[in-house]
């Protein structure tokens, strides 16, 4: 069995010679980072970097730890009971698991997006959207209600909802939702916005708007995003990092480069036979 | 080749005696369900006519306000009797019962939910003058027969209704919610309180409806604690009259003008408790999906 390998920092190896200075900055960096339920190791020691203002796809197969490791960027793993990290990610200089670190002012800084859209049924569509401002007491730039509307035309969403905000949540479509909820998680104004397999609840013209508007945010927003959907992955992502199961059914990190790579050239065999279908 | 020879052999669909029994035994058996659905009723409706036949000659605006020594008599201190005392418990026993039943859903181990809830259920099944005798051994030497003795034997039987349906509807609350909280960077208290207790408001809000409903009804607790008087001042270190206990001490008088204001009071408890009901039924219809 392949041990697990050292990702390769995507920038470094780019032929995208006109990337600006900017954009090499590096978001977050992950050392050796393990995630465990109870003595269950569901990822093994991964070790990657994740650039800023742009896109992270992490694919694989079923059962690979994709999403277990999306949540321990943003310390939502360890709310599970028996669940621990170890390891260190880094964020602008600060290992996020430093015990002298609140988990709470992470999540502020790391927003989320789940899988099955999930706004607060007992809230309209601005209380929702404002939801995180109200709670987290995290401090806004204008009056809420220009924080909300702002969210919303961030989100592509003002335009079908400016006349219904006092609405409940639960009222809109699935597509809509969803961007709701990605609505809800940038009014915080975060860093990095972790995507569950935002479009696999959502139909394909739901799901290719989500696309289109992350490509809008990650202007603003570094991106990292968990999705089975291998085409998804190559149509929005920068960075592709491709997780494997390994034979004591831990997650482990095989490969990771630019996108046009992985999906072109890839280094290592097994990526190239899960990128050509032979499996997962 | 003519059609004929093809015909393929029929099923037979025709009665047999067989069915025409199995018909009959079947009319029979839905004729006698139909019968024990109807004698279920009858109680319930009998109840109703009686009541109403009975306490609606006396029922008059002056009978409700007035003292039942004054002339014309009312009622008004078994009614206030049972409406002070069971405010008084369902202030007392309502952030009890939620906060204990936030605590056994959100926080406490898996082990601690289970005996906990298990608990709650003996409660809830306690026979009533089980409660009452508890408070009559442990706080009448106290506080001696008093208003409140009676709300705090109410208390005891309304904490495990209010706790019992929080924790219903909270563990209905859909993990995704919070979890879409915490992911905002929301502490786990306001997740608690402004997330999950909001979303499952209406059904904690049934909750307290049903305790009341309860507490209104209840006979034998109140006839050991706050037994009756006909005072109508509120005075809660007194002897205190609620409408269930004076429909028992009057319903069996030789005054039949006595007798007259416990089927009155009935008729009021009777309203009372149907309005609750309505209340509650129609809450839960509306309010099924949290």
């Amino acid at each position: 069995m392949k041990k697990p390998s050292v990702a390769i920092t995507a920038t470094k190896e780019s032929p995208d010679a006109e990337r600006s200075t900017s954009k090499k900055m590096l978001a977050m960096t992950l050392t050796d980072v393990e995630a465990l339920y109870g003595t269950f190791r569901a990822v093994n020691k991964v070790s990657l970097d994740i650039e800023a203002k742009s896109v992270t796809a992490f694919i694989g197969p079923s059962g690979c730890g994709k999403t277990t490791l999306l949540r321990t960027l943003n310390r939502m793993h360890e709310t599970l009971p028996g669940a621990s990290v170890k390891g260190k990610i880094e964020v602008g200089g600060t290992n996020i698991y430093d015990p002298a670190v609140d988990p709470v002012r992470v999540r502020r800084s790391i927003g989320m997006v789940f899988q099955k859209p999930n706004p607060f049924p007992a809230m309209s569509i601005a209380q929702n959207v404002a939801s995180g401002l109200r709670l987290s007491g995290a401090k806004s730039k204008g009056s809420i209600s220009e924080v909300v509307e702002q969210s919303l035309r961030k989100a592509a969403l003002w335009d079908e909802v400016k006349d219904k905000l006092d609405e409940p949540g639960i009222s809109l479509s699935g597509g809509q939702q969803q961007r709701l909820c990605i609505a809800r998680a940038i009014a915080v104004e975060p860093d990095v916005v972790l995507m569950d397999e935002p479009c696999s609840a959502l139909d394909p013209l739901a799901t290719l708007k989500i696309e289109e508007l992350i490509e809008e945010l990650k202007t603003r927003y570094t991106i990292v995003i968990v999705t089975h959907n291998m085409q998804q992955a190559a149509r929005v992502s920068d960075t592709t990092a491709f997780f494997n199961m390994g034979t004591d059914r831990g997650g482990y990190l095989v490969e990771t480069g630019p996108t046009t790579k992985i999906f072109t050239n890839p280094s290592n065999k097994l990526t190239e036979d899960y990128i050509a279908g032979r499996f997962g | 080749m003519s059609r004929a020879e093809k015909t393929p052999t029929l099923i037979d669909f025709s009665l047999t005696a067989h069915d025409i029994r199995r018909r009959r035994v079947n009319q029979i058996m839905l004729g006698v369900i139909q019968t024990m659905a109807i004698l279920a009723v009858v109680p319930l409706v009998a109840i109703f006519i009686v009541i109403l036949s009975k306490g609606l000659p006396s029922l008059s605006v002056s009978y409700l306000l007035n003292a039942p020594l004054a002339e014309p008599r009312g009622i008004i201190n078994a009614i206030q009797g049972s409406l002070v005392m069971t405010g008084i418990a369902i202030v007392a026993s309502a952030p009890i019962g939620i906060a204990g039943g936030i605590y056994l859903n959100e926080y406490a181990s898996e082990r601690v939910s289970r005996l906990g809830e298990l608990f709650i259920d003996i409660m809830l099944g306690i026979p009533s003058i089980l409660a009452g005798l508890f408070v009559y051994f442990a706080i009448v030497p106290l506080l001696g027969h008093s208003g409140w003795a009676g709300s705090v034997a109410l208390t005891v039987l309304m904490i495990p209704v209010v706790m019992r349906t929080t924790q219903e509807v909270i563990r209905l609350v859909p993990a995704g919610l919070r979890e879409a909280s915490l992911a905002l960077g929301v502490p786990q208290w306001k997740t608690t309180v402004f997330v999950t207790c909001r979303t499952a408001l209406s059904g904690i809000l049934t909750g307290i409806v049903l305790a009341i409903s309860r507490g209104l009804g209840e006979t034998a607790p109140l006839l050991l604690t706050s037994q009756s008087s006909n005072d109508t001042a509120i005075n809660l270190g007194q002897p205190m009259s609620a409408m269930t206990v004076v429909i028992y001490q009057n319903a069996t008088s030789s005054d039949p003008q006595i007798v007259a204001s416990a089927w009155t009071t009935a008729l009021v408890l009777f309203v009372l408790a149907f309005i609750l009901n309505v209340l509650v039924r129609f809450r839960t219809v509306n309010n099924r999906v949290v």
